[in-house]
Protein backbone atom coordinates (compact mmCIF):
# COMPACT_ATOMS: atom_id res chain seq x y z
CA UNK A 1 0.00 0.00 0.00
CA UNK A 2 0.82 3.89 -0.40
CA UNK A 3 1.38 5.36 2.86
CA UNK A 4 3.04 8.98 3.82
CA UNK A 5 6.49 9.23 4.99
CA UNK A 6 7.70 12.82 5.52
CA UNK A 7 11.08 14.57 4.91
CA UNK A 8 11.85 16.51 8.02
CA UNK A 9 14.49 18.42 6.71
CA UNK A 10 12.01 20.13 3.79
CA UNK A 11 9.38 20.40 6.67
CA UNK A 12 9.09 24.01 7.52
CA UNK A 13 6.05 23.68 9.61
CA UNK A 14 4.14 26.32 7.67
CA UNK A 15 1.14 24.13 8.73
CA UNK A 16 -0.47 23.83 5.05
CA UNK A 17 -1.27 20.18 5.31
CA UNK A 18 -2.79 20.66 8.18
CA UNK A 19 -5.50 23.49 6.71
CA UNK A 20 -5.74 21.06 3.18
CA UNK A 21 -6.59 18.47 5.02
CA UNK A 22 -9.00 20.38 7.23
CA UNK A 23 -10.62 21.61 3.96
CA UNK A 24 -10.15 18.35 2.15
CA UNK A 25 -12.80 16.91 4.86
CA UNK A 26 -15.11 19.62 5.10
CA UNK A 27 -18.72 19.97 3.94
CA UNK A 28 -17.93 22.78 1.38
CA UNK A 29 -14.81 22.23 0.41
CA UNK A 30 -14.09 25.67 0.23
CA UNK A 31 -11.11 27.62 2.80
CA UNK A 32 -13.90 30.62 3.20
CA UNK A 33 -16.62 28.32 3.99
CA UNK A 34 -15.04 25.78 6.04
CA UNK A 35 -14.36 28.05 8.53
CA UNK A 36 -17.57 29.18 9.90
CA UNK A 37 -18.82 24.81 9.44
CA UNK A 38 -20.81 23.52 12.45
CA UNK A 39 -18.75 20.81 13.60
CA UNK A 40 -15.29 22.60 12.23
CA UNK A 41 -13.62 20.07 10.05
CA UNK A 42 -10.25 19.00 12.12
CA UNK A 43 -6.82 18.31 11.05
CA UNK A 44 -6.39 14.76 10.68
CA UNK A 45 -2.52 15.10 10.27
CA UNK A 46 -0.62 17.82 13.06
CA UNK A 47 2.69 19.10 12.39
CA UNK A 48 4.36 18.02 16.00
CA UNK A 49 8.48 19.15 16.72
CA UNK A 50 11.00 17.64 18.35
CA UNK A 51 13.55 20.38 19.92
CA UNK A 52 13.76 22.29 16.50
CA UNK A 53 12.42 20.08 14.12
CA UNK A 54 9.19 19.62 12.36
CA UNK A 55 7.62 16.37 12.70
CA UNK A 56 4.32 15.70 10.93
CA UNK A 57 2.25 13.23 12.02
CA UNK A 58 -0.86 11.05 10.59
CA UNK A 59 -2.67 7.83 10.90
CA UNK A 60 0.12 5.15 9.92
CA UNK A 61 -2.64 2.59 9.07
CA UNK A 62 -0.47 0.43 10.52
CA UNK A 63 -0.23 -3.40 9.85
CA UNK A 64 -1.22 -4.64 12.86
CA UNK A 65 -3.57 -1.72 14.27
CA UNK A 66 -3.69 -1.78 17.85
CA UNK A 67 -6.58 0.37 17.37
CA UNK A 68 -8.74 -2.16 15.49
CA UNK A 69 -7.99 -4.75 18.18
CA UNK A 70 -8.99 -2.21 21.37
CA UNK A 71 -12.35 -0.66 19.40
CA UNK A 72 -15.00 -2.41 21.00
CA UNK A 73 -17.75 -1.45 18.63
CA UNK A 74 -15.99 -3.04 15.97
CA UNK A 75 -15.82 0.17 14.07
CA UNK A 76 -12.88 0.10 13.19
CA UNK A 77 -11.48 -2.50 10.53
CA UNK A 78 -8.40 -3.28 8.35
CA UNK A 79 -9.33 -3.73 4.88
CA UNK A 80 -7.59 -6.34 3.22
CA UNK A 81 -7.91 -4.77 -0.13
CA UNK A 82 -6.96 -1.17 0.41
CA UNK A 83 -4.88 -1.96 3.97
CA UNK A 84 -6.66 1.12 4.93
CA UNK A 85 -7.69 1.24 8.69
CA UNK A 86 -11.42 2.50 7.79
CA UNK A 87 -14.08 3.29 10.43
CA UNK A 88 -17.67 3.16 10.20
CA UNK A 89 -18.71 6.21 11.92
CA UNK A 90 -22.65 4.80 12.87
CA UNK A 91 -21.06 2.93 15.00
CA UNK A 92 -18.40 4.60 17.32
CA UNK A 93 -19.76 5.54 20.40
CA UNK A 94 -17.23 7.78 21.10
CA UNK A 95 -15.03 5.28 23.70
CA UNK A 96 -11.68 6.95 23.17
CA UNK A 97 -10.11 3.53 23.24
CA UNK A 98 -8.49 3.70 19.91
CA UNK A 99 -7.18 7.51 21.54
CA UNK A 100 -5.89 5.09 24.24
CA UNK A 101 -3.90 2.79 22.24
CA UNK A 102 -2.63 4.30 19.28
CA UNK A 103 1.73 4.10 19.54
CA UNK A 104 2.07 7.44 17.24
CA UNK A 105 -0.88 9.45 19.54
CA UNK A 106 -2.28 10.10 16.02
CA UNK A 107 -5.76 9.60 16.91
CA UNK A 108 -7.35 12.37 18.54
CA UNK A 109 -11.12 12.70 20.54
CA UNK A 110 -13.54 15.15 18.74
CA UNK A 111 -15.29 16.44 21.46
CA UNK A 112 -18.03 17.66 19.02
CA UNK A 113 -18.54 15.08 17.20
CA UNK A 114 -17.44 12.27 19.97
CA UNK A 115 -15.72 10.60 16.59
CA UNK A 116 -12.24 10.07 16.57
CA UNK A 117 -9.93 12.43 14.21
CA UNK A 118 -8.00 9.75 11.96
CA UNK A 119 -6.38 9.96 8.63
CA UNK A 120 -8.26 8.56 6.08
CA UNK A 121 -5.89 9.10 3.53
CA UNK A 122 -7.89 10.73 1.24
CA UNK A 123 -9.16 7.31 0.21
CA UNK A 124 -11.93 9.46 -2.19
CA UNK A 125 -9.88 11.61 -3.53
CA UNK A 126 -6.92 11.17 -6.05
CA UNK A 127 -4.27 11.75 -3.63
CA UNK A 128 -3.80 12.74 -0.05
CA UNK A 129 -4.74 16.91 0.19
CA UNK A 130 -1.67 17.15 2.51
CA UNK A 131 0.74 15.96 -0.03
CA UNK A 132 -1.10 17.99 -3.01
CA UNK A 133 -1.15 20.71 -0.77
CA UNK A 134 2.79 20.84 0.66
CA UNK A 135 5.11 23.44 -1.28
CA UNK A 136 8.72 21.95 -0.09
CA UNK A 137 7.49 18.50 -0.65
CA UNK A 138 8.33 17.24 2.60
CA UNK A 139 5.29 14.84 2.15
CA UNK A 140 5.95 11.84 0.25
CA UNK A 141 2.91 9.41 -0.77
CA UNK A 142 4.63 5.92 -2.05
CA UNK A 143 4.91 2.04 -1.69
CA UNK A 144 7.73 0.75 0.50
CA UNK A 145 9.48 -0.05 -2.19
CA UNK A 146 9.77 3.05 -4.35
CA UNK A 147 11.04 5.22 -1.64
CA UNK A 148 14.41 3.98 -1.79
CA UNK A 149 14.45 5.84 -5.37
CA UNK A 150 13.09 8.84 -3.57
CA UNK B 1 -9.41 -32.17 9.10
CA UNK B 2 -8.56 -30.52 12.73
CA UNK B 3 -11.37 -29.65 14.58
CA UNK B 4 -10.93 -26.42 16.58
CA UNK B 5 -13.64 -25.73 18.80
CA UNK B 6 -13.73 -21.95 20.47
CA UNK B 7 -15.93 -21.63 23.78
CA UNK B 8 -16.86 -17.91 24.11
CA UNK B 9 -18.07 -15.67 21.15
CA UNK B 10 -17.32 -12.14 22.21
CA UNK B 11 -13.74 -10.46 21.78
CA UNK B 12 -11.26 -13.21 22.98
CA UNK B 13 -13.50 -15.73 20.52
CA UNK B 14 -14.18 -13.88 17.36
CA UNK B 15 -10.37 -12.62 17.42
CA UNK B 16 -9.56 -16.01 17.40
CA UNK B 17 -11.79 -17.25 14.72
CA UNK B 18 -10.53 -13.90 12.80
CA UNK B 19 -6.41 -14.96 12.96
CA UNK B 20 -7.08 -18.80 12.75
CA UNK B 21 -8.88 -17.90 9.06
CA UNK B 22 -6.19 -15.47 8.12
CA UNK B 23 -3.64 -18.69 7.82
CA UNK B 24 -5.96 -21.54 8.22
CA UNK B 25 -8.56 -21.96 5.37
CA UNK B 26 -9.56 -25.66 6.12
CA UNK B 27 -9.85 -26.37 9.23
CA UNK B 28 -13.46 -26.79 11.03
CA UNK B 29 -13.87 -23.84 13.60
CA UNK B 30 -16.69 -24.79 16.20
CA UNK B 31 -17.83 -21.68 18.26
CA UNK B 32 -20.41 -22.49 21.06
CA UNK B 33 -21.36 -19.85 22.99
CA UNK B 34 -24.58 -20.24 26.07
CA UNK B 35 -26.03 -17.11 25.07
CA UNK B 36 -28.75 -16.78 21.93
CA UNK B 37 -26.80 -13.92 20.17
CA UNK B 38 -24.76 -13.86 17.25
CA UNK B 39 -21.38 -11.51 18.79
CA UNK B 40 -22.37 -8.53 20.42
CA UNK B 41 -20.63 -5.35 22.35
CA UNK B 42 -20.58 -6.29 25.43
CA UNK B 43 -19.49 -2.78 26.03
CA UNK B 44 -22.10 -0.79 24.74
CA UNK B 45 -24.19 -2.31 26.49
CA UNK B 46 -24.67 0.61 29.23
CA UNK B 47 -24.72 2.53 26.05
CA UNK B 48 -27.73 0.98 24.99
CA UNK B 49 -29.21 0.97 28.87
CA UNK B 50 -29.01 4.82 28.02
CA UNK B 51 -30.73 5.06 25.16
CA UNK B 52 -27.99 6.60 23.48
CA UNK B 53 -27.88 3.65 20.80
CA UNK B 54 -30.57 1.09 19.70
CA UNK B 55 -30.34 -2.49 19.60
CA UNK B 56 -29.15 -3.22 16.04
CA UNK B 57 -25.79 -0.99 17.01
CA UNK B 58 -25.05 -3.59 19.42
CA UNK B 59 -23.76 -6.28 16.66
CA UNK B 60 -20.18 -6.84 16.74
CA UNK B 61 -20.51 -9.46 14.35
CA UNK B 62 -23.38 -10.72 12.65
CA UNK B 63 -24.74 -13.59 10.72
CA UNK B 64 -22.89 -13.17 7.85
CA UNK B 65 -18.95 -13.65 9.85
CA UNK B 66 -19.81 -17.15 10.92
CA UNK B 67 -20.91 -17.91 7.37
CA UNK B 68 -18.38 -16.25 5.62
CA UNK B 69 -15.45 -17.51 8.14
CA UNK B 70 -17.27 -21.29 7.34
CA UNK B 71 -17.85 -21.52 11.43
CA UNK B 72 -20.45 -24.11 12.69
CA UNK B 73 -21.93 -21.90 15.65
CA UNK B 74 -23.46 -23.25 18.41
CA UNK B 75 -25.64 -20.66 20.33
CA UNK B 76 -27.34 -21.29 23.25
CA UNK B 77 -25.95 -24.28 25.07
CA UNK B 78 -23.34 -24.15 27.90
CA UNK B 79 -20.33 -26.65 28.02
CA UNK B 80 -20.58 -28.11 31.51
CA UNK B 81 -16.96 -29.72 31.50
CA UNK B 82 -13.96 -30.17 29.57
CA UNK B 83 -12.26 -34.03 29.38
CA UNK B 84 -8.80 -33.36 28.17
CA UNK B 85 -7.48 -36.48 28.66
CA UNK B 86 -10.28 -37.39 26.21
CA UNK B 87 -10.48 -34.08 24.07
CA UNK B 88 -13.76 -33.87 24.67
CA UNK B 89 -15.98 -30.95 26.01
CA UNK B 90 -19.66 -31.55 27.49
CA UNK B 91 -22.94 -29.64 27.03
CA UNK B 92 -25.22 -29.14 29.32
CA UNK B 93 -27.42 -31.07 27.03
CA UNK B 94 -25.42 -34.40 27.64
CA UNK B 95 -23.51 -33.55 24.32
CA UNK B 96 -20.00 -34.70 24.09
CA UNK B 97 -18.01 -33.03 21.14
CA UNK B 98 -14.58 -33.96 20.08
CA UNK B 99 -11.51 -31.40 19.88
CA UNK B 100 -7.90 -31.60 18.35
CA UNK B 101 -7.66 -28.05 19.41
CA UNK B 102 -9.41 -26.00 22.17
CA UNK B 103 -9.86 -22.61 22.87
CA UNK B 104 -10.82 -21.52 26.11
CA UNK B 105 -12.39 -17.69 25.55
CA UNK B 106 -15.48 -18.28 28.21
CA UNK B 107 -14.78 -14.70 29.27
CA UNK B 108 -16.57 -13.59 32.99
CA UNK B 109 -19.46 -12.92 34.97
CA UNK B 110 -20.41 -10.41 37.47
CA UNK B 111 -19.44 -10.96 41.14
CA UNK B 112 -22.26 -11.11 43.16
CA UNK B 113 -21.49 -9.93 46.79
CA UNK B 114 -22.79 -12.47 49.68
CA UNK B 115 -25.66 -10.23 50.66
CA UNK B 116 -29.36 -11.26 52.24
CA UNK B 117 -32.22 -10.90 49.12
CA UNK B 118 -30.07 -11.03 46.46
CA UNK B 119 -32.27 -13.24 44.76
CA UNK B 120 -34.84 -10.48 45.30
CA UNK B 121 -36.81 -9.93 41.36
CA UNK B 122 -35.23 -6.67 40.19
CA UNK B 123 -31.41 -7.12 40.86
CA UNK B 124 -29.53 -7.08 38.05
CA UNK B 125 -25.45 -7.09 36.92
CA UNK B 126 -25.06 -5.66 33.81
CA UNK B 127 -23.39 -8.02 31.52
CA UNK B 128 -25.54 -9.59 29.33
CA UNK B 129 -27.89 -8.20 26.82
CA UNK B 130 -30.99 -10.65 28.84
CA UNK B 131 -29.85 -8.04 32.07
CA UNK B 132 -30.14 -5.29 29.94
CA UNK B 133 -33.47 -6.28 28.46
CA UNK B 134 -35.05 -6.79 31.55
CA UNK B 135 -33.77 -3.47 33.34
CA UNK B 136 -35.24 -1.80 30.33
CA UNK B 137 -38.69 -3.55 30.96
CA UNK B 138 -38.52 -2.23 34.91
CA UNK B 139 -38.05 1.17 33.94
CA UNK B 140 -41.94 2.20 33.08
CA UNK B 141 -42.41 1.40 37.12
CA UNK B 142 -39.36 2.18 38.60
CA UNK B 143 -38.80 6.08 40.01
CA UNK B 144 -35.26 5.06 41.95
CA UNK B 145 -32.48 2.26 41.43
CA UNK B 146 -29.37 1.73 43.08
CA UNK B 147 -25.52 0.74 41.78
CA UNK B 148 -23.82 -1.23 44.14
CA UNK B 149 -20.04 -0.38 43.44
CA UNK B 150 -18.25 2.65 42.07
CA UNK B 151 -16.06 0.93 39.56
CA UNK B 152 -16.92 1.47 35.72
CA UNK B 153 -19.61 -1.13 35.23
CA UNK B 154 -21.45 1.14 38.39
CA UNK B 155 -21.03 4.39 37.12
CA UNK B 156 -21.97 3.60 33.38
CA UNK B 157 -25.05 1.89 34.62
CA UNK B 158 -26.29 4.95 36.88
CA UNK B 159 -24.87 7.33 34.13
CA UNK B 160 -27.37 5.22 31.50
CA UNK B 161 -30.26 4.84 34.11
CA UNK B 162 -30.02 9.09 34.72
CA UNK B 163 -30.39 9.36 31.23
CA UNK B 164 -33.56 7.62 31.73
CA UNK B 165 -34.92 9.99 33.89
CA UNK B 166 -34.56 7.66 36.70
CA UNK B 167 -33.06 8.74 40.08
CA UNK B 168 -29.88 7.39 40.91
CA UNK B 169 -27.90 6.22 44.07
CA UNK B 170 -24.80 4.94 43.82
CA UNK B 171 -23.48 3.14 46.78
CA UNK B 172 -19.43 3.12 47.20
CA UNK B 173 -17.75 0.80 49.84
CA UNK B 174 -14.63 2.27 49.49
CA UNK B 175 -13.77 6.41 50.24
CA UNK B 176 -13.51 7.21 46.57
CA UNK B 177 -14.63 5.88 43.39
CA UNK B 178 -12.68 3.75 40.64
CA UNK B 179 -10.72 3.10 43.46
CA UNK B 180 -9.13 0.19 41.42
CA UNK B 181 -7.98 2.44 38.48
CA UNK B 182 -7.61 6.15 39.72
CA UNK B 183 -5.81 7.87 42.84
CA UNK B 184 -8.26 10.35 44.66
CA UNK B 185 -7.34 13.04 43.51
CA UNK B 186 -8.95 12.24 39.84
CA UNK B 187 -11.69 10.21 41.44
CA UNK B 188 -12.80 13.33 43.70
CA UNK B 189 -13.06 15.37 40.19
CA UNK B 190 -14.67 13.01 38.59
CA UNK B 191 -17.14 12.23 41.83
CA UNK B 192 -17.64 16.27 41.89
CA UNK B 193 -18.82 16.11 37.90
CA UNK B 194 -21.03 12.89 37.99
CA UNK B 195 -22.84 15.04 41.44
CA UNK B 196 -23.16 18.52 39.40
CA UNK B 197 -24.74 16.06 36.73
CA UNK B 198 -27.51 14.26 39.06
CA UNK B 199 -26.05 11.21 40.47
CA UNK B 200 -25.95 10.88 44.02
CA UNK B 201 -23.03 9.19 45.03
CA UNK B 202 -22.33 7.46 48.92
CA UNK B 203 -19.17 7.10 49.55
CA UNK B 204 -17.66 4.70 52.66
CA UNK B 205 -21.05 3.18 52.83
CA UNK B 206 -22.20 -0.87 52.09
CA UNK B 207 -25.26 -2.54 51.14
CA UNK B 208 -26.72 -4.63 54.08
CA UNK B 209 -29.68 -6.18 53.12
CA UNK B 210 -31.95 -6.00 50.26
CA UNK B 211 -35.69 -5.44 51.79
CA UNK B 212 -38.97 -6.82 50.02
CA UNK B 213 -41.30 -10.21 49.88
CA UNK B 214 -40.12 -11.47 46.47
CA UNK B 215 -39.83 -8.57 44.70
CA UNK B 216 -37.33 -5.58 45.65
CA UNK B 217 -38.35 -2.82 47.38
CA UNK B 218 -35.24 -1.20 49.09
CA UNK B 219 -31.30 -1.24 49.91
CA UNK B 220 -30.81 -1.07 53.67
CA UNK B 221 -27.26 0.20 54.57
CA UNK B 222 -24.19 -0.55 56.94
CA UNK B 223 -25.34 2.47 58.35
CA UNK B 224 -28.48 1.32 59.21
CA UNK B 225 -30.73 4.12 56.54
CA UNK B 226 -32.61 2.47 54.36
CA UNK B 227 -33.16 3.42 50.62
CA UNK B 228 -36.21 2.82 48.75
CA UNK B 229 -35.70 1.64 45.60
CA UNK B 230 -37.30 -0.88 42.61
CA UNK B 231 -33.87 -2.35 40.91
CA UNK B 232 -30.58 -2.60 42.02
CA UNK B 233 -27.34 -3.22 39.85
CA UNK B 234 -24.58 -4.91 41.07
CA UNK B 235 -20.98 -3.46 39.74
CA UNK B 236 -18.77 -5.27 42.20
CA UNK B 237 -16.79 -6.43 39.39
CA UNK B 238 -16.06 -9.80 37.06
CA UNK B 239 -15.21 -13.31 38.36
CA UNK B 240 -13.88 -15.38 35.19
CA UNK B 241 -15.81 -18.10 33.94
CA UNK B 242 -13.72 -21.60 34.63
CA UNK B 243 -16.17 -23.54 36.62
CA UNK B 244 -16.16 -26.04 33.50
CA UNK B 245 -12.36 -26.99 33.89
CA UNK B 246 -12.67 -27.51 37.36
CA UNK B 247 -10.66 -31.33 38.49
CA UNK B 248 -8.88 -31.22 35.63
CA UNK B 249 -5.05 -30.98 34.43
CA UNK B 250 -5.70 -27.37 33.39
CA UNK B 251 -4.04 -24.97 35.86
CA UNK B 252 -6.19 -22.15 37.43
CA UNK B 253 -5.85 -19.76 39.72
CA UNK B 254 -8.12 -16.45 39.66
CA UNK B 255 -8.77 -17.46 35.64
CA UNK B 256 -6.77 -20.49 33.91
CA UNK B 257 -2.97 -19.51 33.72
CA UNK B 258 -1.63 -19.52 30.53
CA UNK B 259 1.68 -18.85 29.51
CA UNK B 260 3.46 -16.09 26.58
CA UNK B 261 1.67 -18.41 24.26
CA UNK B 262 -1.27 -18.37 25.28
CA UNK B 263 -1.22 -22.12 25.96
CA UNK B 264 -2.52 -23.60 29.08
CA UNK B 265 -1.07 -26.66 31.38
CA UNK B 266 -2.66 -28.92 28.89
CA UNK B 267 -0.54 -29.08 25.34
CA UNK B 268 -3.73 -28.91 22.80
CA UNK B 269 -5.80 -26.08 25.27
CA UNK B 270 -5.59 -21.97 24.84
CA UNK B 271 -7.17 -19.74 26.86
CA UNK B 272 -7.65 -15.76 26.10
CA UNK B 273 -9.69 -13.15 27.52
CA UNK B 274 -11.28 -12.57 30.44
CA UNK B 275 -11.16 -16.25 31.67
CA UNK B 276 -7.70 -15.94 31.66
CA UNK B 277 -4.86 -15.21 34.19
CA UNK B 278 -2.08 -13.66 31.80
CA UNK B 279 1.26 -12.16 32.93
CA UNK B 280 1.11 -8.28 33.25
CA UNK B 281 3.86 -6.72 32.14
CA UNK B 282 3.34 -3.63 34.79
CA UNK B 283 2.73 -5.59 38.00
CA UNK B 284 4.79 -8.42 36.65
CA UNK B 285 2.97 -11.11 37.93
CA UNK B 286 -0.17 -12.92 36.62
CA UNK B 287 -3.09 -11.11 37.01
CA UNK B 288 -7.23 -11.61 35.43
CA UNK B 289 -7.11 -8.06 33.37
CA UNK B 290 -10.52 -8.24 31.90
CA UNK B 291 -10.76 -5.84 29.10
CA UNK B 292 -12.28 -5.86 25.60
CA UNK B 293 -8.23 -4.79 23.99
CA UNK B 294 -6.72 -7.37 26.23
CA UNK B 295 -8.89 -10.10 25.07
CA UNK B 296 -9.08 -9.25 21.29
CA UNK B 297 -4.85 -9.28 21.46
CA UNK B 298 -4.80 -12.89 23.37
CA UNK B 299 -7.82 -14.09 21.24
CA UNK B 300 -5.65 -13.12 18.27
CA UNK B 301 -2.53 -14.63 19.26
CA UNK B 302 -3.83 -17.79 20.30
CA UNK B 303 -5.33 -18.37 17.13
CA UNK B 304 -2.14 -17.55 15.57
CA UNK B 305 -0.13 -19.90 17.69
CA UNK B 306 -2.56 -22.68 17.28
CA UNK B 307 -1.50 -22.38 13.10
CA UNK B 308 2.34 -22.87 14.50
CA UNK B 309 2.90 -18.90 14.26
CA UNK B 310 4.79 -18.55 17.90
CA UNK B 311 3.85 -15.33 18.42
CA UNK B 312 4.81 -14.28 22.02
CA UNK B 313 2.78 -12.32 23.84
CA UNK B 314 4.07 -9.59 25.48
CA UNK B 315 1.63 -9.49 28.63
CA UNK B 316 -1.92 -7.62 29.75
CA UNK B 317 -2.08 -4.60 30.97
CA UNK B 318 -4.88 -2.60 33.10
CA UNK B 319 -5.86 0.09 31.05
CA UNK B 320 -9.55 1.98 30.87
CA UNK B 321 -10.71 5.04 28.83
CA UNK B 322 -14.13 6.23 29.68
CA UNK B 323 -16.11 9.30 29.52
CA UNK B 324 -19.16 10.71 31.80
CA UNK B 325 -21.02 13.76 30.34
CA UNK B 326 -17.99 14.96 28.32
CA UNK B 327 -15.44 14.41 30.93
CA UNK B 328 -12.92 11.89 29.55
CA UNK B 329 -10.19 9.94 31.46
CA UNK B 330 -7.81 7.58 30.87
CA UNK B 331 -5.51 5.19 32.82
CA UNK B 332 -2.97 2.87 33.04
CA UNK B 333 -1.23 1.34 35.03
CA UNK B 334 -0.85 1.35 38.41
CA UNK B 335 -3.12 4.55 39.84
CA UNK B 336 -1.35 4.38 43.18
CA UNK B 337 2.27 4.83 43.90
CA UNK B 338 4.31 2.64 46.29
CA UNK B 339 7.92 2.95 47.72
CA UNK B 340 10.26 3.60 45.89
CA UNK B 341 8.44 5.34 43.14
CA UNK B 342 8.53 8.60 42.06
CA UNK B 343 5.27 10.98 41.16
CA UNK B 344 4.82 14.23 38.87
CA UNK B 345 1.56 15.65 38.46
CA UNK B 346 -0.32 18.32 37.57
CA UNK B 347 -3.54 19.56 38.23
CA UNK B 348 -5.56 22.38 37.45
CA UNK B 349 -8.96 21.81 38.80
CA UNK B 350 -10.48 24.48 37.49
CA UNK B 351 -10.61 22.89 34.44
CA UNK B 352 -10.93 20.02 35.38
CA UNK B 353 -7.44 18.92 34.04
CA UNK B 354 -5.60 16.61 35.56
CA UNK B 355 -2.26 14.70 34.69
CA UNK B 356 -0.16 12.17 36.62
CA UNK B 357 2.08 9.73 36.02
CA UNK B 358 4.01 7.04 38.32
CA UNK B 359 8.13 6.27 37.30
CA UNK B 360 9.68 3.57 39.02
CA UNK B 361 13.64 3.99 38.20
CA UNK B 362 12.76 6.51 35.31
CA UNK B 363 10.28 3.82 33.76
CA UNK B 364 6.91 4.53 33.59
CA UNK B 365 4.23 1.98 35.69
CA UNK B 366 1.23 4.26 35.50
CA UNK B 367 -0.58 7.20 33.89
CA UNK B 368 -3.91 9.16 34.87
CA UNK B 369 -5.08 11.51 32.32
CA UNK B 370 -8.13 12.87 33.20
CA UNK B 371 -9.87 15.67 30.25
CA UNK B 372 -6.53 15.97 28.05
CA UNK B 373 -6.50 12.37 26.69
CA UNK B 374 -4.91 13.01 23.42
CA UNK B 375 -1.41 11.70 23.92
CA UNK B 376 -2.60 8.41 26.04
CA UNK B 377 -0.86 6.08 23.61
CA UNK B 378 2.45 7.36 23.78
CA UNK B 379 2.36 6.60 27.42
CA UNK B 380 0.92 3.31 26.80
CA UNK B 381 4.49 2.64 24.18
CA UNK B 382 6.69 3.89 27.12
CA UNK B 383 5.14 1.28 29.56
CA UNK B 384 5.23 -1.51 26.79
CA UNK B 385 8.87 -0.85 25.90
CA UNK B 386 10.06 -0.20 29.39
CA UNK B 387 11.41 3.30 27.96
CA UNK B 388 14.26 5.22 30.23
CA UNK B 389 12.50 8.59 29.84
CA UNK B 390 15.05 10.79 32.01
CA UNK B 391 15.75 12.62 28.92
CA UNK B 392 11.84 14.07 28.78
CA UNK B 393 11.42 13.90 32.14
CA UNK B 394 11.15 17.29 32.24
CA UNK B 395 7.95 17.67 29.17
CA UNK B 396 6.25 14.80 30.15
CA UNK B 397 3.31 16.23 31.70
CA UNK B 398 3.14 18.66 28.95
CA UNK B 399 0.27 19.06 26.52
CA UNK B 400 2.86 19.26 23.49
CA UNK B 401 4.47 15.87 24.65
CA UNK B 402 4.22 13.96 21.13
CA UNK B 403 5.55 10.80 19.28
CA UNK B 404 8.33 12.72 17.73
CA UNK B 405 9.89 13.28 21.47
CA UNK B 406 9.64 9.76 22.83
CA UNK B 407 10.90 7.34 19.38
CA UNK B 408 14.47 7.52 19.80
CA UNK B 409 13.91 5.80 23.34
CA UNK B 410 11.72 2.84 22.10
CA UNK B 411 14.72 0.59 20.73
CA UNK B 412 13.08 0.47 17.55
CA UNK B 413 13.67 1.66 13.94
CA UNK B 414 11.79 4.44 12.80
CA UNK B 415 10.59 3.96 9.61
CA UNK B 416 8.76 7.01 8.38
CA UNK B 417 11.08 10.11 8.80
CA UNK B 418 13.51 11.12 6.66
CA UNK B 419 15.93 13.00 5.84
CA UNK B 420 17.02 14.54 2.46
CA UNK B 421 20.43 15.66 4.06
CA UNK B 422 21.76 12.24 4.29
CA UNK B 423 20.35 9.71 7.21
CA UNK B 424 16.91 7.92 7.61
CA UNK B 425 15.78 8.23 10.98
CA UNK B 426 15.63 11.64 12.22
Amino acid sequence: MKRLYYDIEKCMACKTCEIACCVGHSLSKDIMKAIFEEPLSLPRIKVKEKGQKPHPMSCRHCDEPRCVMACMTGCLSKDKKTSLVLIDKNRCVGCWMCVMVCPYAAIRPDQKTKIPVRCDMCKDLDMPQCVKSCPTQAIIWCEEEELAKK
Amino acid sequence: MKQIIIIGNSAAGIAAVESIRNKDSDCRITVISDEDYTAYCRCVLSYYLAGDVGEDRLVYRGQDFYKNNNVDLILGKKVVRVDPKKNQIVLEDKQKLDYDTLVIATGSSAKLPELKGIQKRGVFGLRTVKDVKEILGLLPVAKTACVLGGGLIGLKAGYALKKRGIDIKIIVKSKQILSQVLDKTAADIIQGHLGANGLEILTGLDAAELLGNGELKAVKLDSGKVIGTEIVIIGKGVAPNIGLIKDTAVKAGEGIIVDKFLKTSVENIYACGDCAQTYDFVLEKYQVNALWPNAVEQGCLAGRNICQENSEYLGSIGMNSVEFFGLPVVSMGIAREEAGMEVLSRLDANNKIYKKVILKDNCLKGVILLNRIENSGIYLELIRHKADISSVKNELLNDTFNYAKIMDLLGKDETIYLSSAGGTHV
